[in-house]
């Protein structure tokens, strides 16, 4: 069996340390490997491309399948060698499997770049032919473009020795420095706070505008909410069970206890809401398998 | 307009002013609000607390200023846990490019206050490491269910007063930790759906400790009372539970002998946590309370006007 991905000593290609030479030197070739077969893809004609694109998606996910249903090795320690073919095959899995996870956070990576790629083509054509929104994506390519300098300039400053930790401090901050925190903590996540805080205006005006009483259905959904939001509020939910504790004579027993908000509201969360969450996952989960499975032999022609 | 119709459509921007008023005043006045803590939240802290000083868990943190209102203080919190009872940590993300940089700055605050308050400060390295961003979910928890050493390999982070960054593997949190076993939990602060990744991947292999946003409280619910998740902090309610058990235990006395908690779920007294306890939940749950009134209240209206607008229409016929 390939041992290509096992960690071994010297490391291979599939295992390099984070040494700054080899390391760049294997990213350069990767990136031109990469870069190759992106452009022969390409050229070749539509069938082969579909073939290719069949037996990758393929393979890639067969892996992931037989992962999941190859026997493992349990409490493997370094040395163990496997006994027979079957054992060398969960041993490989068992190796590759960290290589495999790291191509896709590469992958994943990649994406961002994808993404980057696509809002700059959209949004630079808009630029370039003027009109209404045009000031829109002035704006978004210009706080990219700001936020990507700032934050590898920053990020390269942090990486030079000595200046990881001093920079933590920010007394030894300087420009470069407190343009990222303001672009990053000053504004990115103080407008992503701001854009989420919209969402509570929303549902009050949604709950004013649609929780009428209606009909039974809407009726029955509507006490239901209230009771639910009500449990949310502590005082309201303390001063009720205190009440029918009184009720109760303090009778822990009593079968009034029941009625306490915090039993009511847990019967619905455990008996109503749970069950409906389990059902509509399980649906989901059903739907997902397909979907994988169609995508996984190339089935799925969306898009195409 | 009859009465009932103009109670039917209020303009939007009177509900709106009263929710930023209710919504805004109610943050500058400290309002000791009475408790009953729930379940999960009881488990969480009795978990927590059950985990040895010295020891290492994994701390999942997958949420950025977004959900501030809910995960911050859940954040805050497990620090404050974890900090005092001096467990290493090893924080990662799956979730959010930024979610590294935004436990960072809420570790350095917490660092500050500790200061102040007279407590060591936690050392990067020493008590904590920062393992930064996987871009994939699936693949990162999987590969961290088979051989967590590969799964976090090549990560450094900065010793203090280290002029280079060192691999990780070096540090007191993780030297000692060969497999994903060794971790005692994995604590997870999610506002997306890394809850169920890491449910599907590594409930079998370290036990599952979840804060999550209310949102995605009633499905967390589900793995809870299965028994898949040790405990379980579900939005803003959930994490007024947690600061108000810190600051009473469970099953324990105070200083009156009264038993502030009491809960048949967990055996023996669970001491409360010496030290500043209450903070951004203590401080947002008033705000919950008005923001929720107000919401009733809306709803109670638009009720109303459209009874009184049938009865007129009723009437009119």
């Amino acid at each position: 069996m390939l041992n290509l991905f096992l960690d071994i000593d010297p490391p291979t290609i599939f295992n390099a340390h984070n040494n700054f030479q080899t390391l760049t030197t294997y990213i350069i070739g990767a990136l031109l490997a990469g870069f190759g077969i992106l452009f022969a893809l390409l050229k070749a004609p539509p069938q082969t491309r579909r073939g290719i694109v069949f037996f990758v998606t393929f393979i890639s996910g067969f892996f992931y399948v037989l992962l999941f249903i190859w026997p493992s090795p349990i409490n493997r320690s370094k040395g163990d060698a496997p006994i027979n073919g079957f054992d060398n095959v969960g041993f490989w899995l068992a190796d590759a499997q960290p290589v495999v996870s790291t191509m896709t956070q590469i992958i994943g990576g990649f994406l961002i770049g994808l993404g980057i790629f696509s809002l700059m083509r959209i949004h630079l054509k808009r630029i370039v032919k003027g009109g209404g929104d045009a000031p829109f994506s002035f704006t978004l390519v210009l706080s990219m473009i700001l936020m990507i300098i700032f934050g590898f300039w920053d990020f390269h400053q942090r990486q030079q020795p000595g200046a990881g930790p001093l920079l933590d401090n920010q007394a030894n901050w300087g420009f470069v420095n407190y343009a990222k925190d303001y672009l990053f903590d000053g504004m990115l996540q103080e407008m992503e706070a701001a854009m989420f805080s919209i969402i509570a205006f929303y549902i009050l005006s949604a709950a004013y505008r649609a929780f009428r009483v209606r009909s039974i259905e809407a009726t029955i959904l509507l006490t239901t909410a209230l009771i639910v939001i009500l449990s949310l509020m502590s005082v309201v939910e303390y001063q009720w069970g205190e009440m029918v504790n009184s009720v109760a004579g303090g009778n822990k027993n009593s079968f009034v206890q029941n009625f306490t908000l915090t039993n009511v509201a847990g019967w619905i969360r455990a008996s109503v809401q749970q069950p409906s969450i389990r059902g509509i996952d399980f649906g989901v989960g059903i739907g997902l398998l397909a979907m994988s499975l169609r995508i996984w032999l190339s089935l799925e022609r969306a898009g195409e | 307009m009859s009465i009932g119709e103009k109670l039917q459509s209020l303009p939007k921007w009177i509900l709106f002013l009263c929710l930023i008023v209710t919504a805004s005043v109610l943050q500058f006045f400290n309002i000791p609000l009475p408790n009953k803590p729930q379940d999960p939240a009881i488990d969480y802290y009795a978990f927590a607390m059950s985990i040895p000083p010295g020891s290492t868990v994994l701390v999942s943190s997958d949420w950025t200023n977004s959900t501030h209102g809910e995960s911050g203080p859940q954040f805050d919190a497990l620090m404050r846990i974890l900090m005092r009872r001096n467990i290493k940590f090893a924080v990662y993300t799956t979730a959010d490019g930024q979610a590294p940089q935004v436990a960072k700055d809420e570790i350095r605050r917490l660092n500050e206050q500790r200061v102040k308050d007279g407590e060591r400060p936690y050392r990067p390295f020493e008590d904590y490491v920062m393992v930064g961003y996987f871009p994939s979910a699936e693949g990162e928890n999987l590969a961290m269910s088979i051989n967590l050493r590969s799964a976090f390999a090549g990560k450094k982070d900065f010793p203090e007063g280290a002029k280079e960054p060192v691999d990780i593997w070096q540090s007191p949190v993780l030297k000692d930790i060969k497999d994903i076993s060794d971790v005692k939990a994995l604590f997870l602060i999610s506002a997306s759906n890394t809850d169920q990744i890491i449910i599907e991947r590594l409930a079998a292999k370290v036990p599952l400790v979840y804060a999550v946003t209310g949102i995605s409280a009633p499905q967390n619910f589900n793995y809870y009372s299965s028994g898949q998740l040790k405990g379980l902090v579900g939005g803003l309610k959930g994490i007024y539970d947690l600061e108000y058990l810190m600051t009473s235990g469970v099953n324990h006395p105070g200083a009156d002998g009264k038993i502030a908690v009491a809960s048949t779920r967990v055996p023996g007294d669970v001491p409360p946590l010496p030290g500043r306890n209450q903070g951004l939940g203590t401080a947002y749950f008033p705000t919950l309370h008005a923001a929720l009134a107000l919401m009733i209240l809306a709803i109670i209206i638009g009720n109303v006007g459209m009874f009184m607008a049938r009865k007129a229409q009723g009437a009119s016929k």
